[in-house]
């Protein structure tokens, strides 16, 4: 019956094809250096499970973002457990991400043929990097107004375009209800968004090129 | 990179695959193991580290100092070696080259070599570019003073508390310790002018917590009020001002009631029978609702400080105001508002109204024990010894009684 069940499944999703496409696949040996990926994903799908808990009890709004977060560290049950995850996630994603990259600069595994995961990587950094920088300003908080003034007032001393990029950063000449609310926006819809995108090529390409073996002395 | 390369290293790879192992179970093993300890390390971080907390954003107090977050460190480090004119340098050269730099490597790094010995110049610039992403990142760290540590007021109490004091400092002088108002005395431009009380529950009924804080922040320049709020050119900051109007509405507005132990806090304590009173228990509590408003660095006091125990003991030009034992020390003789002659300009303290008369009476014990600090068990030899009546007029010192023996001064 089961077995039954499962062909009727199988005729129809191909789960035998997706099986031996991405595990039954060969795999160079490699060393421990080689787990950073998974682990940096592994922390990117944490962090949006985290994320999205989150958001059940926070309001994007001056008058009640730092209360909703005190909400959530003091009267939510795990709130503060979850909020705590999240938090130091954001760190432990940042190193993973940059451990990750300079493990594939020291085995040269940018090289032919993998130049685009090479390319979406560092993107994935840079997004990652944003992440950072808007969910920092959410809370609302003395450390996050101040940081997110001079994080972008920073942006607007770049020749030609800065200010034009300050004012978009902050939806206006001071940070107000509208930078908090596009940085919330931009930290749970736009980059995220943004980071699923490049996470499927990437990992297209790594299933698809196979991950590079540790290079031989003559290599 | 020619085909013959190209050949060569797929070939490798096939060879390498060949004695490889398989995606599942052997990577996702390893995989799910390196997850798992990254997810014990995040559980301990979340756990003992926690997430600290911060005050609420204020705008208007400019002299936080900024800092981002740890891993945005060295940019905010290296722009500080590119000041004025050339920021730009700094903010948008630099870090755009950075990740121009990485986004192309694979277009400009051509070398067909892979194993690290014959990588060594790639290699070394980027080591020396992890290498100054983590000094500057050391060099933001340590050179970045620490903020001060204004804790997050959140507890009732603390903001009662923390509102006490500031309305002891800010608003004493012409409100009067209780919101009673009265005829203000001995502030500038004021002189005189008669205060309407705010401790009772019309007033409190008809302002709402935002008017009040309004009213502070702004003030009421009309009748006399100067704004205090910072961004006013005041000194106190959102944060203080709502501890004021909070410390306000559960003080005044009878519809609020205070939860009993956040209300003992702060309180001066009353005396026990044969009990000595001290500094720590009974005068600190009084001199912060009734004298350090106007005894504190900036004001015209003659130099006379209380904002600690030394200060009350040994500042002032007139200094010592208090002798051990002496029920005639001159801090004495103006709390019971008599009259000093020998020396000019002194007015009775507190200038406007009179010190309640059993504070007064806590004063008085408490230089006739010596002036104790912390709280000197009774030894039951006291009680008989201390009775000080309220005198009017100077009392000749003959007639004063003993000082206790058994309040030893504490140094």
């Amino acid at each position: 019956m089961a077995a039954r069940a499962f062909r009727w499944l199988d005729d129809r999703l191909g789960l035998t094809g997706i099986y031996r496409t991405i595990f039954d696949r060969k795999i160079p040996k490699v060393n421990w250096a080689f787990t950073l990926g998974s682990a940096t994903l592994f922390l990117a799908v944490l962090q949006g499970v985290t994320g999205v808990f989150l958001t059940v009890y926070y309001v994007p709004h001056p008058d009640q973002a730092y209360e909703s977060v005190n909400y959530i560290m003091t009267g939510v049950p795990f709130g503060w457990l979850v909020r705590g995850l999240h938090h130091w996630g954001a760190t432990l994603m940042v190193i993973t991400v940059v451990l990750h990259m300079l493990r594939t600069f020291f085995y040269a595994a940018y090289k032919y043929p993998r130049e685009i995961t090479w390319i979406t990587g560092v993107l994935l950094l840079l997004v990652t990097l944003g992440m950072g920088f808007t969910g920092y300003l959410l809370p609302w908080n003395q450390r996050a107004y101040w940081a997110t003034t001079v994080g972008t007032s920073i942006a607007g001393t770049v020749p030609f375009v800065g200010p034009i990029i300050e004012q978009a950063l902050r939806g206006g000449t001071d940070l107000s209800t509208l930078t908090l609310t596009r940085f919330f926006s931009a930290h749970i819809w736009m980059l995220p968004a943004a980071l699923l995108g490049l996470v499927g090529v990437h990992m297209y390409l790594v299933i698809r090129l196979g991950i590079s073996h540790v290079p031989a002395a003559d290599e | 990179m020619n085909d013959e390369q190209k050949r060569e290293i797929d070939a490798r790879h096939e060879q390498a695959k060949q004695h490889g192992v398989k995606f599942f179970p052997d990577i996702i093993y390893k995989d799910m193991i390196a997850a798992f300890g990254v997810f014990v390390l995040l559980l301990l971080l979340a756990v003992f580290l926690g997430v600290k907390p911060e005050p609420p954003a204020d705008p208007n107090d400019a002299a936080y100092v900024p800092r981002p977050e740890w891993y945005f460190l060295f940019l905010f480090q290296l722009l500080k070696y590119f000041p004025g004119q050339i920021e730009w340098i700094g903010t948008a050269v630099v870090p755009g080259l950075a990740v121009l730099a990485l986004l192309l490597l694979p277009f400009y790094d051509r070398s067909p070599f892979r194993h690290w010995r014959r990588r060594k110049l790639a290699l070394a610039i980027m080591g020396a570019a992890m290498a100054g992403i983590i000094g500057l990142t050391i060099v933001a760290a340590v050179t970045t003073p620490p903020q001060e540590e204004t804790a997050a007021l959140t507890s009732l109490g603390d903001r009662l508390l923390a509102g006490q004091d500031l309305y002891s400092i800010q608003c004493v002088e012409c409100h009067g310790d209780e919101g009673q108002g009265g005829e203000i005395a001995g502030v500038e431009g004021l002189e005189g002018f008669l205060m309407k009380p705010m401790n009772v529950g019309d007033y409190m009924y008809t302002r709402e917590d935002d008017t009040l804080a309004a009213i502070i922040a702004y003030g009421q320049p009309d009748l006399g009020m100067p704004p205090f709020g910072k961004a006013y050119g005041g000194e106190l900051s959102p944060g203080e001002i709502q501890a004021i109007v909070t410390f306000m509405r559960y003080t005044w507005d009878d519809r609020m009631e205070i939860p009993q132990d956040v209300a003992s806090a702060g309180a001066v304590p009353a005396l026990a029978p044969g009990e000595i009173p001290s500094y720590s228990v009974h005068i600190q509590p009084i001199v912060r609702r009734t004298c350090l408003s106007c005894h504190r660095e900036g004001k015209k006091n003659n130099n006379y400080l209380m904002g600690s125990y030394r200060e009350v003991l040994d500042t002032g030009d007139n200094s010592p105001v208090m002798v051990a034992g002496d029920a005639n020390s001159l801090l004495l003789r103006l709390l019971r508002r008599e009259e000093v002659t020998e020396i000019k300009d002194l007015d009775p303290m507190p200038p406007a109204r009179p010190l309640k008369p059993e504070w007064v009476e806590m004063f008085e014990l408490w230089v006739a024990a010596g002036m104790p600090e912390t709280p000197v068990p009774a030894t039951g030899a006291a009680p008989a010894a201390t009775p000080t009546p309220p005198v009017t007029g100077t009392p000749p010192a003959a007639s004063l009684t003993p000082a206790p023996t058994s309040g030893t001064p504490t140094p």
